[in-house]
Parts: structure tokens; C-alpha cells; sequence
């Protein structure tokens, strides 16, 4: 089964666009519910996307790479 | 003391064009900073901290002063210099890195250096005092009449070179006029926490000299306290500090989420701006028509979009002019 | 630098981990400085800690440098474990007289009997264009003066046993961490300096460089951010089939001299690259430390890339001219190799 992991819409408030500026997890290490997996950067302030399963993350976006609310950046595999 | 109706007018000018030019700045600073806000990108790089809120105490304050004084600002400096006379065209091409910027592009926006107004400002808290002391003495010295104007924050009266230069200003009966623009922040640590007294003007007593506080952002009562201490330091009665209050519009610099800050605060503020009461009350007291008000904006305006242009359109400097003016 | 398929973390959390976990099982450890509370630190390295320990261990100062330094000092002589944050280390130039004088001199003054055990972080480093008081390394100038240990990070993984290792230290510790390594997005992101982090305490040893690249012909030795632009040359001039080691020193004070002179015993080529001021500092003294040791292993004359000896311009196109940079780099090797 594969999870995906998505932008939050309530991670930040405007609808504008962040950014992926670190990711926290290797791809393929495994993870648990909660991990912290990347930040992203809305303006100047960092968001923390945490993994909605456990399982191993197969990461889709690349640092640098512009992201919207309800974007998949990666997926779990349970 | 009051102003005549000309230093009401040139007030309300600087402050507005004050204002403008700080929205002009914001928007070229996030030029190519969207969506990845890097500071090193657009036209504007760096750290960038506006004054919009804070244009009473730059006024109320520059009025009285002539091109031979000292004023010493801060890392937060552009409505100081404005109200001082600093060239705009030339303090804007610094701003954007540019070969015939003030400094060549060498300062920046912290580091605003205009000699033929005698303005300076510097990048850490505190830095000024001493050099102010220093113009006053200099100007005591050589038997002149300019005077100095240190502008600092409330963060830094709980600096040493705060209670330092204040000693020093006394013990030499300099005319030296210390002005804290009082914002209540220290980037977001408030006042509250940082200062042990309510109001820093008492701290004056400590170095015997008059010390006062001033509510309200309110520019003419800035005029009228500024303007007793300038009388004084030109009698030669030595220094006098002045704490003005005042409010932080925009955040400690551009990309400051302000988080610290309670709830409701910065609506507050906005619904209290100072340009905005100004405005009603120069027309509610007859100074002035609403379209004498708004040729004042549209000229304002003019103004800065004349200095952001001539930047833009202003040559880079040479890479290796990194490597000149180091000595003199 | 490890790659296995693990927790990451950046600069700036690794060192909000060590600090957390060490204050978790010392209660002498405590933090202070300007906006590191509430606000997390201006480069995130204080992130989270009032929320865990509260204000009476995470102590958000007046700007009043002097005075919370001196705090520090007297509070680590007195029984505590001070981290102490100079939010830029341009401001150095506020509170030096409690740094160097104090800090640095009471172990010895005491002759051994007093300890001083606090950690001084800061931030270094431009490239960002913040001007010239705001922009600045002055590794040099902490290292040269006796007394203090001095560290600079590359990585989260040095970041955070350094850091470590400096709060179980006795002694005073720099710690000066590059903010365009934090992993700040708004300061730039260095993707080098996210690495792998392990969650268990660990330690990375203080007066210990790393040989970060193994090579043959050229020892590229750095520190902090000039360690990625060495990676980056190193890469680069493995396209013309020249083998480049870089050293990532780690440790300023001590210095692992031995470490520096091996690698250039083995290579015979060395340029040394320090976001530093080129004359006085770093890079003289990695030179130094070779050629007074043995001249005989150098196949060239040492180089260095270095930022000029001016103050930090603010025009990009200025200070990146001032800069070192992976180009600099391969352009300095293939000068030598001519």
C-alpha cells in the first residue's frame, strides 16, 4: 500500500507557494508516523511536513523544487 | 515651540515621501525573492529594515536642523536620512549596489554615509553614539555652531556605549541631542523584557542632564521637545535625550514573521498611523486643502519613482572597485 | 559524511538537538543571547528549546553583549554550563574585552584552578550581501588569540557532535557556524551541510580535521563553507584527471597540524581556502604549519584563496568578486600544476 505524503493546507496560511528547502529523510529510509521528512519555506518562514505513515518514503519533489498546498511530494510505502 | 505653517508642510512632505519610498524599497526587495525567498536575490539583496511608523521622530526632530549638524542613524536609517537632506537619487542607487550609489555600492542600506549633510548611520546597536559625541566636539572644538544628533533604539539604551557616550556628552557639556526611537522591539524582544525602567529618558538623571519622554508618534509634539534640546546644545547648555515614542509598521526586517507579537497589536498600529492623523489634522486645522495634501502626495511620489528609476537604470560597479577606497 | 539511508538533519537543527538533549541531562546547561527564545534563534539553532525548558533556562538578553558575555564567563566559573549567543560574530566588537580577556585568560590567570566551561556560539559568514558588519568570518582573529577553543562545522553531522563536545568541554568553546550551512532557505541553502545526523549522543572529537575527499596530487584544506566549495573544485577537476583531497578542518584551535601535514606529504600541492581575510589568519597558518615542518614535501609554492584584505562590500557583484568559489579554486590548482 503507498501513502502519499501531501502539503497540508494549514501549514501555512496565505495560498501562495512555498518551497522544499531541506529534506530530513534520505529516499528510502524508513519512517515512522510523525517523522519530521522536509522543510518548507513560505516567505521566510519554515514549515515542517511530517510523514502521515510508516513505511518507506520514496521521495517525488527535489529540494529547490516550488510546491502548492496539496501537492504530493512523496510517497510511503507501508 | 511651534512650527510655522512652512515646517508643518516640509514635515508632512518627508514624511510622505518617507513612507513612499519605503513601499518603493519593499517592492523592489522581493524582486526575484518569490516563491524562494533568498536574501542574496534581486535587485536589492541583504537584510532590509523599514521605517514606516517611525517618520514623526525622523521630522519633528531634522526640522530644526541645518546641513552643518551631525545626524548619527541606525541600521533602520532611510526616514532619517530623508528628513536630514541626504541626496535621494544617490542613497538610492547605494541601495541598490550601483557605481554612483553614496558609498559606490560599497555600504548599503546599513551603511548610508552622505558628507555634504553630515549623515551617517552604522549596522550595530549603539554604534553612533560615540561618533555623534565626536561631531559635537569636533564642532565645540574648532569653535563652529553645527550640533549632533545620535538617533539609537530603545534596544540601545541597555547598551554600554548608551550609558558611555551619555557620560561623556555630559561631563563635556557637548551639544550633543540623544534620541531614542522608542518601538517597543528589539527585533522580538520587547521592552518590557529588556529594560529595567519603563521610560530610558529617566535614565538621563544618571548622567545630569534633561531627559524626556514623548508619547503619541505625534510630530509636533516632537517638533516642540526637539526644538527646546536643539536650543539648548546651540546655547551651549549642553546635552539633553529625548525618548520618542513611535511604532514598528513593518517587521524588524522584510520577511519577519512576527510571530512574538501579541494579538491585535500591529492592527493597532496601522489604525493609528501617523501620516494619516497628520493628514486630518493639517486639514481640520485650515493649514492645508485636500488638494493641497495630495499635490504634496503626487509630488512625493514623483519623487521617489525619479530616484528608484535613476538606480535601476544606474550602472554596476566594476568588480574590482571591491579592492579600492580602503584607505584614504 | 555518511550516506546511508537515514534521518537528515541541517545545521541549524542538529545543533537545537545537542543542545536539547544535553540540557535534557544537565541541568547546568542553559542558553542565552539575543532572539533566541520566543523567535528560535535568527538561524533556527535555539528552535523549540523555550517551548521544552521555558524561559528560566532559555534566556532571550537585553542587547547588551557585554554584559550577558560577562554573565556567561561568571556563570561558568561559578558552577554552570553557559551557551552564550553572539547573534553575528561582527558584534564581536561589542563585548570582546569579556571574550578575550576574561573568558579566554581566567583558566590560565587561576593556573588551572578555575574552569570556564561555556560554549560562545555565532553566526559567520556573507555571501548574502549584508554589508560589511554583518558579513564578516574573523575566524583568524578568535584563533589567534590564546585560550579559547575554536570550531567551525560544515555539516550537520560535525555540527552536532562538536557541539556536543563543546558544552562537556571545561573550557571556553567558539563555536562559529556559517549562515549559509543553517539550512535557512532565506540565507541560501547548501545542500553539502544536510547530512545524515544520528538522534544518539555522540561526539565529534574538538582539534580533529576530517579528510572529507581522498586524492593525490592537490590537499585543498578548508573550513565551514569553503569546505563545499572545495568538494565542488574537487569535482570539477576530476574531469581533467587531477585527484584532489580536501581537509575540512573542523577544529581551528587546536589545530590539527598533523592531519594537514600528511595529507600535503601525500599530495605535495596545497591551497588553502578561508572565507576569512587572506593576510594574518587561517590560511597563513595552515601554510606555515607545513613549511616550517618540512619543505621538502611541496612540489609548488602553497596558495591560498582567500577574501581580500577590505571590508565586506555590499554590491553583489563586489563581494562575490571577493569570495572564494569553486573556480577559484581550479584556477589556483591549474596555476600551480603549470
Amino acid at each position: 500500500m503507498s501513502i502519499d505524503v501531501i502539503i497540508p493546507d494549514d501549514l501555512w496560511e496565505e495560498d501562495n507557494e512555498g518551497v522544499i528547502t531541506s529534506w530530513l529523510v534520505s529516499d528510502g529510509a524508513t519512517v515512522e508516523v510523525g517523522t519530521l521528512v522536509a522543510e518548507v519555506m513560505v516567505e521566510k518562514i519554515q514549515c515542517e511536513v511530517e510523514s502521515p505513515a510508516a513505511g518507506t518514503i520514496k521521495i517525488t519533489k527535489e529540494e529547490d523544487d516550488v510546491v502548492n498546498k496539496g501537492d504530493v511530494i512523496a510517497h510511503i510505502e507501508a | 515651540m511651534q512650527p510655522t505653517l512652512e515646517q508643518k508642510m516640509w514635515m508632512y512632505e518627508k514624511m510622505v515621501v518617507s513612507r513612499r519610498y519605503e513601499e518603493a524599497i519593499a517592492a523592489a526587495y522581493m524582486e526575484g525573492k518569490s516563491p524562494v525567498f533568498n536574501m542574496a536575490n534581486g535587485p536589492v539583496p541583504g537584510e532590509m529594515h523599514l521605517s514606516n511608523g517611525q517618520e514623526p521622530c525622523a521630522v519633528g526632530v531634522c526640522a530644526h536642523l541645518k546641513d552643518e549638524d551631525t545626524v548619527t542613524a541606525t541600521h533602520r536609517p532611510h526616514h532619517q536620512a530623508i528628513a536630514k537632506g541626504v541626496d535621494l537619487k544617490r542613497m538610492t542607487s547605494e541601495i541598490f549596489g550601483k557605481a554612483n550609489g553614496l558609498g559606490g555600492g560599497r555600504g548599503g542600506h546599513m551603511h548610508l554615509f552622505d558628507d555634504d549633510v553630515n549623515f551617517a548611520c552604522s549596522g550595530i546597536i549603539g554604534q553612533g553614539l560615540g561618533p555623534a559625541v565626536g561631531a559635537a566636539l569636533s564642532q565645540t572644538m574648532q569653535k563652529k555652531s553645527g550640533i549632533a544628533v545620535a538617533y539609537i533604539g530603545e534596544g540601545a539604551a541597555n547598551q554600554g556605549a548608551f550609558h558611555e557616550s551619555l557620560n561623556l556628552a555630559a561631563v563635556w557639556n557637548l551639544p550633543v541631542v540623544f534620541i531614542i526611537e522608542d518601538n517597543s522591539w528589539g527585533i522580538s524582544v520587547s521592552k518590557q523584557k529588556s529594560t529595567a525602567v519603563e521610560k530610558n529618558s529617566v535614565r538621563a538623571a544618571g548622567y545630569g542632564m534633561p531627559g524626556e519622554y514623548v508619547a503619541g508618534n505625534d510630530p509636533l509634539e516632537i517638533f516642540k521637545v526637539a526644538g527646546e534640546a536643539i536650543e539648548r546644545a546651540r546655547a551651549g547648555k549642553g546635552p539633553t535625550l529625548l525618548e520618542l515614542q513611535t511604532s514598528r509598521l513593518a517587521g524588524h526586517f522584510i520577511g519577519d514573521a512576527e510571530g512574538y507579537r501579541p494579538e491585535g497589536e500591529k492592527d493597532a498600529l496601522e489604525a493609528d498611523d501617523p501620516i494619516t492623523k497628520f493628514r486630518s489634522h493639517l486639514i481640520e486645522q485650515g493649514d492645508a486643502t485636500e488638494q493641497e495634501i495630495e499635490n504634496i502626495e503626487t509630488a512625493a511620489q514623483a519623487q521617489v519613482d525619479e530616484a528608484i528609476a535613476h538606480a535601476r537604470a544606474s550602472e554596476d560597479p566594476a568588480p574590482e572597485d571591491a579592492l579600492t577606497s580602503v584607505f584614504a | 559524511m555518511s550516506d546511508t539511508k537515514e534521518r537528515k538533519l541541517t545545521i541549524a537543527r542538529a545543533m537545537a538537538e545537542s543542545v536539547a538533549q544535553y540540557m535534557r541531562k544537565d541541568e547546568k546547561v542553559f542558553v542565552m543571547g539575543e532572539d533566541i527564545g520566543v523567535l528560535g534563534g535568527v538561524y533556527g539553532n535555539t528552535r523549540g528549546l523555550i517551548e521544552e525548558f521555558g524561559e528560566e533556562r532559555i534566556r532571550d538578553t537585553p542587547i547588551s553583549e557585554t554584559a550577558f558575555m560577562g554573565a556567561a564567563v561568571g556563570a561558568a566559573q561559578n558552577g554552570m554550563r553557559p551557551i552564550v549567543e553572539l547573534m553575528f560574530v561582527d558584534f564581536f566588537g561589542v563585548c570582546f574585552d569579556q571574550i578575550y580577556n576574561n573568558m579566554a585568560k581566567n583558566i590560565y590567570f587561576s593556573g588551572g584552578n578555575v574552569k570556564v566551561p561555556m560554549v560562545l556560539m555565532t553566526s559567520t559568514g556573507g555571501g548574502y550581501s549584508d554589508g560589511g558588519q554583518h558579513s564578516q568570518c574573523v575566524y583568524g582573529t578568535f584563533a589567534h588569540l590564546p585560550g579559547m577553543k575554536v570550531v567551525a562545522p560544515s555539516n550537520a553531522y560535525d555540527a552536532k557532535g562538536l557541539m556536543n563536545a563543546a558544552i562537556r568541554e571545561d573550557s571556553p568553546v567558539v563555536y562559529m557556524y556559517h549562515k549559509g550551512l543553517q539550512g535557512m532557505g532565506w540565507l541560501g541553502t547548501e545542500r553539502g551541510a544536510t547530512v545524515n545526523t544520528p538522534e544518539e549522543y555522540y561526539e565529534v572529537e574538538i582539534g580533529k580535521a576530517s579528510v572529507v575527499r581522498e586524492g593525490t596530487d592537490v590537499s585543498i584544506v578548508s573550513l565551514g563553507m569553503g569546505v563545499h566549495h572545495a568538494l565542488k573544485a574537487a569535482a570539477e577537476l576530476e574531469e581533467s584527471g587531477v585527484s584532489a583531497e580536501v581537509v575540512d578542518l573542523r577544529s581551528l584551535v587546536p589545530l590539527d597540524r598533523d592531519t594537514i601535514r600528511a595529507s600535503v606529504a601525500k599530495t605535495g600541492r596545497l591551497i588553502v581556502v578561508d572565507e576569512d581575510y587572506h593576510s594574518f589568519g587561517v590560511s597563513g597558518e595552515v601554510i606555515a604549519s607545513v613549511v616550517e615542518h618540512d619543505i621538502s614535501v611541496l612540489k609548488a609554492a602553497p596558495q591560498r584563496v582567500a577574501f581580500p584584505d577590505v571590508p565586506i562590500p555590499y554590491a553583489k557583484i563586489m563581494e562575490q568578486f571577493c569570495l572564494p568559489n569553486a573556480d577559484k579554486i581550479v584556477a589556483t590548482y591549474k596555476k600551480m600544476a603549470a
